[in-house]
């Protein structure tokens, strides 16, 4: 019910009942969001995440040292080798699918669609959720098979050119499907679409880009001068792999032909480094932008590990109390015994320099605060008439822990979680800085190290942007925190004005 | 109070052993596993040698035996209560335990074991003291030689029986990383006329005769060390079966010293700049709390809540870095380390020298020192317990003994004092259970950041060594303060409110 729009010409009985000018309540999410959308230090935290995510997704198309397009004039017209679109070619299939994620979700998301949006809100949740397990499923099959050590009979199929496509499709289907065994959705046609779709785009991307192949980024260039080639490049044309040793720690707004003075004139020597180089010869600024990538990840897949956990150790803690209560905190003492921090170290220190295996460890450490909060919520909880009557007429414990008592016991958890996405984002930083953090990614963390370590002098941009970058997102997670506990804690809210 | 106490003191037990097995399945578990080092310390080495080396370094810190099987040893060591026959206390202090059994060559089914010759052993039990010393000394030396000799022979054995296996078709006698495996010989009949036969025979032979030595020189050693060279370690509950001791933390791998003397010269640095934090957080953080509560909407509170939160979020690493590059760099404070390399030859408080110079002294010199790394680890802390105190304060102002106090004539410095900032110091003690963690945790980073020699130093060098002595030991003892500051949290909570009893 709408109220109505200005003043009825007549009131009648009858909009005396449904009462006069009358709003419908908002939900519960609905207006707790609105509170959040009042203060604008939030909407200027949220416009940052907003800026860091997007960094994330565009990244490789907007820093890159492929060119987007590249005309050789050696080679003769109509040679298919003439015109090439290497950029595209070399995305990565976490890239390719994130592109067509955010040209695919946005929209779907923005536009007035007769579905309501917590409904498309919960299928891009969904698609994103199936899609991003489905390609580190793919990214862990394709390296176990491409490695030197594989097993012969491995070697002797990925030999086939149809055997990625169909790997990397079973993968998708293994772990949509296998997703679907553990939680079963409530409508099963929506949900099989979705899944379909993640098949569809995993087996697509993961299948055409199934082994990295070996490239060399100078070689755009050397092209390009030697007069063999045009190509279109984008706005920041470097990679964070692209290192050369001459370009060694050169400060912000240099060009590289004034570094490099045999450049001068030509396309490359006209390249602005923004924020300059560190010790390995990379741009800063091209770094920056791929690292948006790892905070965001990062902060969002750890802490949804730690939720996942901690939320059902929590339930079960709170559920049946008791035996099974006193056993599992013992567990989370252990968790608690020790500094989350140290644990970390210790096992980002002996366990492989992965992205995938780090997210898992902050997952698999930090979800004591998950845990207790559910505890408690469901120590409430299990009393109550509507839990005793699920019980009472039979539901399964599944359906009982996490469709009736769930949603009535999750709000603290998620009012941590946006603490604990920062937190994340923190301890991946310290981790990177301490050299244990991922593999050949980029990451402020590691830049921050390079200010002062490597060098053996400080490089004061080296310090500066990473570190700024750091914490404006902590900051506008905690800001976001914030402002959600105060728009939903009651007493708070009371308190605060 | 006293059960309450012995209560919480065994319950920490579960959970050190559960933290310190995690660990250490952790380090097990992962590529390399345990010793990974070690392992790799063989280098440029000859393929033969390194397997050699590699083999007595096994044999040596147990690392060829099941990770479960290493834990539990590793408990035993370190567990308070001690099974079995007790430890004897050598000259330099040195532990020394009954000697291990050694192990078997491989493949007893096509080479069967010899029948030892018991030799005669010295009447060790009627020697005098100083004779048996020595004794033990010389026998504990021969056992050692023979116990590596028969082990690195063992090795020979094995790589030969691998070779041997390729000749022969045996699938599986390797792993992957090259280690043999016993159960691909199972049931099966030796080929004598293959070509790989002699060089297999000849080893085994050789490990035959040195196992032989290796098992005699540790009966010897075995009834000499019964004979008791050395006063007994700890103190028998039940003789031979259960005594008391202190921990044994073992020898750190990488460092060939005792973890426990590592731990003594590491864990007071890190409790030193805890301990300095701690305060200064508190002094800090608990008057702008009361201030900005009392205050409420003033510019103060809201300056102070904004600056609390932007401290909060900034990463310790990059007030480190920041300090490091913009005040050291300027001179105003040392880059590094917790002394001046000069600071041996000063005396403890400032002083003139003789030629009328002023030297600052060790005190100052280490506060000199510690200023950053502190100012670096106490910010973040700020934000928690200030925000805590407002929000305790601003509750119980609102209370009604607070009006009560109010509207019968009490200042308004007592109302604030005396009732309202008493009422409210409950939650700041549980903030301890936050912020210490926190805290301890931060001074790793902050340590390495200054290179301070403290626990987070040792810790990070310990992994990146694979070391297991020292990271359980670490760990162990990472957990037992922070435990025990929990613990000091909870008393002092009961001492604060009387209504909460131990139970």
């Amino acid at each position: 019910m709408s109220a109505p729009q200005g003043q009825p010409a007549e009131i009648s009985g009858i909009d005396v009942m449904r009462g006069l000018g009358q709003v419908e309540a908002k939900g519960f999410w609905a207006d707790a969001w609105s509170r959040v959308l009042r203060r604008p230090m939030a909407v200027a935290a949220l416009a940052w995440i907003g800026v860091i995510a997007t960094m994330a997704v565009f990244a490789p198309v907007l820093a890159n040292a492929h060119p987007y397009r590249m005309v050789r004039l050696d080679l003769p017209e109509g040679d298919p080798a003439r015109v090439t679109w290497p950029l595209f070619a070399h995305l990565t299939p976490t890239d390719l699918l994130l592109l067509a994620a955010a040209l695919v979700i946005g929209p779907y998301l923005a536009l007035p669609l007769a579905r309501p949006r917590a409904a498309r809100l919960r299928d891009a949740f969904a698609l994103a959720l199936q899609a991003g397990l489905a390609v580190a499923a793919c990214y862990g099959l394709s390296s176990w098979a491409n490695d030197n050590d594989a097993p012969a009979w491995l070697k002797a199929w990925n030999a086939n050119a149809w055997f990625p496509y169909a790997a990397a499709a079973a993968v998708a289907a293994v772990t949509c499907l296998g997703g679907f065994l553990l939680v079963p959705p409530e409508r099963w046609r929506g949900r099989m679409v979705i899944a379909a779709l993640v098949i569809a785009a995993v087996a697509v991307a993961s299948g055409s880009r199934w082994k990295e192949p070996l490239v060399n980024l100078e070689r755009y260039v050397e092209l390009e001068n030697e007069g063999k080639a045009t190509a279109i490049w984008p706005p920041i044309a470097f990679s964070p792999q692209l290192s050369r040793s001459d370009l060694y720690v050169k400060p912000p707004l240099t060009r590289v032909g004034d570094a490099l003075p045999e450049f001068r004139g030509t396309e490359f020597g006209q390249r602005m480094m923004w924020l300059g180089s560190d010790a390995l010869g990379k741009d800063v600024l091209c770094q920056m932008l791929w690292a948006c990538r790892l905070a965001i990840s990062i902060g969002l897949v750890s802490t949804g590990i730690a939720v996942i956990i901690g939320v059902t150790v929590g339930a079960l803690m709170g559920y049946f109390g008791g035996v099974v209560d006193l056993l599992l905190f013992r567990v989370v003492e252990i968790f608690m015994a020790i500094p989350v921090l140290f644990l970390l170290i210790v096992a980002a220190g002996v366990l492989p320099r992965n992205t995938y295996v780090m997210m898992a460890i902050i997952g698999c450490v930090s979800w004591t605060g998950a845990a207790r909060f559910t505890r408690a919520e469901f120590l409430k909880l299990r009393n109550q008439d509507f839990v005793q009557a699920s019980r009472a007429i039979g539901l399964p414990l599944r359906n009982i822990l996490f469709r009736q008592m769930l949603p009535n016991g999750v709000t603290p958890v998620l009012v941590d979680s946006s603490f604990a996405v920062a937190a994340a984002i923190l301890a991946e930083a310290t981790l990177s800085y301490l050299g244990l953090g991922p593999d050949g990614q980029a990451s402020w963390g590691k830049l921050l190290s390079s200010a002062t370590g490597t060098t053996g002098t400080f490089v004061w941009w080296l310090a500066i942007y990473p570190g700024l970058a750091i914490f404006l997102t902590v900051l506008a997670y905690n800001l976001l925190g914030e402002a959600l506990r105060d728009a939903i804690d009651p007493k708070l809210r009371k308190a605060a004005h | 109070m006293g059960t309450y106490l012995a209560r919480r003191l065994l319950l920490m037990v579960p959970t050190l052993v559960g933290i310190t097995f995690l660990v250490f399945m952790l380090i097990a578990l992962s590529p390399g596993g345990i010793g990974a080092s070690l392992r790799v310390s063989g280098g440029q080495m000859e393929a033969s040698k390194a397997a050699q080396l590699e083999a007595y370094l096994e044999d040596r810190y147990g690392l060829d035996e099941p990770a479960p099987v290493q834990y539990l040893r590793w408990l035993g060591r370190v567990s308070p209560v001690k099974f079995g026959e007790r430890a004897q206390v050598g000259r330099s202090g040195e532990l020394l335990r009954m000697p291990r059994a050694v192990k078997s060559p491989p493949l007893t089914d096509w080479f069967p074991l010899p029948v030892l010759t018991v030799a005669t052993l010295p009447d060790f039990a009627a020697m005098p003291t100083e004779a048996l010393q020595d004794a033990y000394r010389k026998a504990a030396n021969d056992y050692a030689q023979a116990r590596a000799a028969s082990v690195a022979a063992s090795r020979a054995m094995e790589r030969a029986a691998i070779a041997y296996a390729k000749d022969a078709g045996i699938e599986g006698a390797a792993t992957v990383d090259n280690k043999f495996r016993a159960k691909a010989f199972a049931g099966r009949e030796p080929d004598r006329s293959l070509a790989g036969w002699p060089t297999l025979d000849a080893a085994a032979a050789t490990a035959h005769e040195a196992w032989q030595r290796a098992v005699l020189s540790r009966e010897e050693l075995e009834s000499c060390f019964r004979a008791k060279p050395f006063p007994e370690a700890g103190v028998p509950i039940i003789p031979g079966f259960l005594s008391l001791a202190w921990p044994d933390l073992g020898t750190a791998f990488s460092r060939s010293r005792p973890v426990g003397d590592l731990i003594s010269e590491a864990l007071p640095v890190t409790l030193l700049i805890n301990f300095i934090a701690f305060p200064i957080i508190y002094l800090v953080a608990i008057p702008s709390g009361v201030l900005a509560a009392t205050r409420r909407g003033s510019w103060f509170d809201v300056l102070s809540g904004a600056t609390y939160v932007a401290l909060w979020s900034i990463p310790a690493v990059w007030a480190g870095v920041l300090l490091v590059g913009f005040v050291a760099d300027a001179g105003w404070f040392p880059v590094s380390g917790l002394h001046d390399r000069a600071s041996d030859d000063w005396t403890f408080l400032p002083s003139t020298a003789e030629d009328g110079t002023w030297i600052r002294g060790w005190l100052l010199d280490t506060v000199w020192h510690l200023c950053l790394p502190v100012a670096c680890l106490v910010y973040a802390g700020f934000a928690v317990l200030s925000k805590q105190t407002r929000a305790a304060m601003l509750e119980n102002f609102n209370a009604d003994y607070v009006r009560t106090a109010t509207a019968k004539g009490v200042p308004r410095r007592d109302v604030v004092l005396r009732h309202v900032f008493r009422n409210s110091l409950l939650p700041l003690i549980t903030m301890f259970v936050t912020i210490f963690p926190a805290t301890l945790a931060g001074s790793v980073v902050v340590e390495r950041i200054f290179s301070i020699p403290g626990m987070g130093s040792l810790i990070l060098e310990a992994i990146s060594l694979r070391d297991r002595e020292l990271i359980l030991a670490n760990t162990l003892m990472i957990a037992c303060v922070n435990l025990i500051a929990l613990l000091l949290a909870d008393i002092l909570y009961a001492a604060a409110d009387p209504r909460v009893q131990f139970e």
